[in-house]
């Protein structure tokens, strides 16, 4: 086995523990026993808190910015399909080549978006207040893993798999995590809004 | 801030280590650092000052908690920009978190994630109360809870005083020298509670709930030990405080053998003691807690009692409590009370669960220091009510009201101000 494959296979163990240490984390802190004569809306605020909850038309975060929600989903798919990829080129898996000019128009779109977001981070005075220098990193590893998977469905370049690594081994520690997080916190969420009957919203 | 001792931020931390729970360890780690709840704090809309956005507190307490209790933040600090608790981020939290956040938990329902940052900012205020930072004038109204049973200090000679005139007013009013406001009754129906503004500056709203009660021929009582609904120690984080002061009314319940605890119309008061007391007391409440705005609308609904609508010739709009409606989930009553009790009624834009909090929520009126930032922040609120062209502004939360009063004046909105059982009281028909 080629010596980049090594080190891919090695980081893919080191990332899927980590997560699995945060997924053991958040089901060990899991929710204590809330005392307080629950509404019972929590089953249905559950679901509406990963479903209509994320409706882009009922969040600010989604409405009032439109081009950086935009970029972000399209951003994030294009790193869905790039993790998929990873599996499909190290498996051998040969289906994505009847459609790789999709695959590669997709994944140059998600570049420029992820691109965008960094200038975005770099230059408002806003994010910067907040940023950190994982930000940074974070953000520089999906967008260099996306451009090499790019380049690597047209040519086989070892330096895909050098990419690949470095962000696997980074996720559990850096915000990359919040991809287990996530799940986690609609539902803690959901949890305290279900509890107390404010989802799911009753239409008046 | 001056040098902190290693025992007080050792309290500190330990606040962080100890709320280490699900809720808190997902928030913590969750935020992404994208800015976008920006736009829905009020104290960045109003102000535009970018230490203000939601995301910066989630910061500032993430950087600290880190720091301490993560491999990251331990190993590699600069990395994720993790800081010591010290004096300089001591200070940094108690202007954040004290004098720019009303708790309102707005922001996480619009945030990308949903990081229950108002959770975040409470813990917060926690640690700060541990180590003793609670902003002084905070601080005396637990302190007078505490010491006289109510945070106003109204002595209970005086309460007693005013609950008296109130029942000869009542008594004239519907023409029925048996009419009354029981005191210390034991084995009513219901126990009902004040905010202790009522006795102090706002009398006609218990006139208004006592010709209610009257109406709907209740058996109910009021006790002049432990009335007060409020629960400021929820505000300053103080978790023992806060306790001392539920489990006084929960021992009054038992003590009058009550089988319901009707709260009043304060959003907080119903949020301290139905949902945050029986954890705070850890233990389930034996007896049914509902607000007075559940009460008015069975009242109404079952036909207990009879309103008018057509008595209200002004338009009406309301006022949703952050507390009540999005930490309370009680969003549909008043608006069912409003459709039975006014012909006009406009709603402001957003409203329920997404209302505006009017800026005097978290204990922000208490607080003497950010009284410039408070009506600031407020401006949002008088936009939307000058936008609905409403005469009249409900909002059934004595705290709300008396920022809307201070609003009204400071932006000349010339609206009159109500409580919901004010405008139930005024369309109710005695029979
Ligand atoms: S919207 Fe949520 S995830 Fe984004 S910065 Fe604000 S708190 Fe963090
Ligand atoms: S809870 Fe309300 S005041 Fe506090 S940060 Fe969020 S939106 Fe702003």
């Amino acid at each position: 086995m080629k010596w980049y494959l090594v080190i891919t296979y090695i980081s893919l163990v080191v990332c899927i523990a980590g997560c699995l240490y945060h997924v053991i984390q958040i089901i060990r802190h899991r929710k204590t026993r809330d005392f307080s004569k629950s509404a019972d809306t929590v089953g249905s605020a559950i679901t509406y808190s990963f479903t209509k909850a994320m409706n882009p038309a009922r969040k600010e975060s989604a409405y009032l910015h439109v081009p950086t929600y935009i970029a972000g989903m399209l951003y994030h798919l294009g790193t869905f399909l790039s993790a998929v990829l990873l599996f499909v080129f190290l498996f051998s898996i040969d289906l994505y080549r009847t459609i790789e000019l999709f695959i590669s128009v997709f994944l140059m779109v998600s570049i420029l978006c992820g691109t965008a977001i960094l200038v975005k981070r770099i230059f408002s005075k806003l994010l910067r207040e907040i940023t950190v220098i994982d930000d940074y990193i974070s953000n520089i590893l999906v967008t260099a893993f996306q451009v090499c998977t790019l380049v690597y469905i047209h040519f086989s370049l070892p330096v895909y798999y050098i990419a690949a690594s470095a962000l696997l081994l980074y996720i559990p520690f850096g915000k990359l995590r919040h991809a287990v997080y996530f799940f986690a916190a609609r539902y803690y969420l959901s949890l305290f809004y279900g509890h107390r009957g404010t989802w799911p919203p009753i239409k008046h | 801030m001056e040098h902190l001792s290693t025992h007080t931020i050792e309290k500190g931390l330990e606040i962080l280590r100890k709320f280490d729970d699900g809720r808190f360890l997902t928030s913590i780690n969750s935020c992404v650092h994208c800015g976008l709840c920006a736009d829905s704090c009020m104290y960045y809309v109003s102000m535009k000052e970018n230490a203000f956005i939601p995301a910066k507190k989630v910061a500032l307490i993430e950087s600290i908690y880190k720091r301490y209790y993560t491999f990251t933040g331990r190993t590699f600090p600069k990395l994720i920009h993790a800081k010591e608790l010290n004096g300089e981020t001591t200070a940094e939290l108690i202007d954040l978190f004290y004098g720019a956040c009303t708790l309102c938990g707005r922001c996480n329902i619009h945030c990308a994630i949903g990081v229950d940052i108002a959770y975040l900012v409470s813990i917060g205020r926690a640690m700060l109360a541990e180590m003793g930072l609670t902003p002084p004038t905070l601080q005396s109204t637990v302190d007078a809870a505490l010491t006289s049973g109510n945070n106003m200090r109204i002595a209970t000679d005086d309460f007693v005083e005013t609950l008296k005139w109130l029942e000869e007013e009542l008594r004239d009013e519907v023409n029925d020298p048996d009419a009354s406001i029981p005191l210390n009754e034991k084995d009513r129906n219901l126990l009902y509670t004040l905010n202790p503004r009522e006795p102090k500056f706002f009398p006609l709203s218990i006139s208004a709930m006592a010709k209610i009660f009257y109406a709907a021929r209740e058996s109910w009582t009021i006790s002049t030990h432990m009335y007060d609904v409020t629960n400021y120690a929820f505000f300053t984080g103080n978790l023992n405080e806060a306790r001392i002061i539920a489990q006084r009314m929960l021992d009054e319940v038992k003590k009058l053998n009550c089988r319901e605890l009707i709260l009043a119309e304060c959003g907080h008061g119903e949020r301290a003691f139905r949902w945050e007391a029986p954890n705070y007391l850890q233990t389930n409440f034996d007896f049914p807690v509902r607000t007075s705005v559940e009460l008015l609308a069975q009242y109404i609904a079952s036909g207990r009692i009879k309103v008018d609508k057509t008595l209200m010739k002004e338009k009406v709009t309301l006022h949703d409590p952050c507390n009540l409606v999005r930490s309370g989930g009680i969003i549909q009553e008043q608006r069912y009370i409003l459709s039975k009790t006014v012909t006009d009624f406009v709603e402001m834009n957003p409203h329920g669960a997404d209302n505006l909090c009017c800026g005097g929520g978290g204990g922000q009126l208490s607080m003497s220091e950010y009284n410039e930032r408070r009506m600031k922040i407020g401006e949002l609120k008088a936009e939307q009510i000058k936008k609905t062209g409403a005469s009249v502004v409900v909002s059934p939360c004595h705290n709300c009201v008396d920022q809307l009063l201070q609003l009204n004046s400071y932006y000349k909105l010339r609206v009159k101000i109500k409580t919901l059982a004010e405008l139930v009281a005024e369309a109710l028909v005695l029979e």
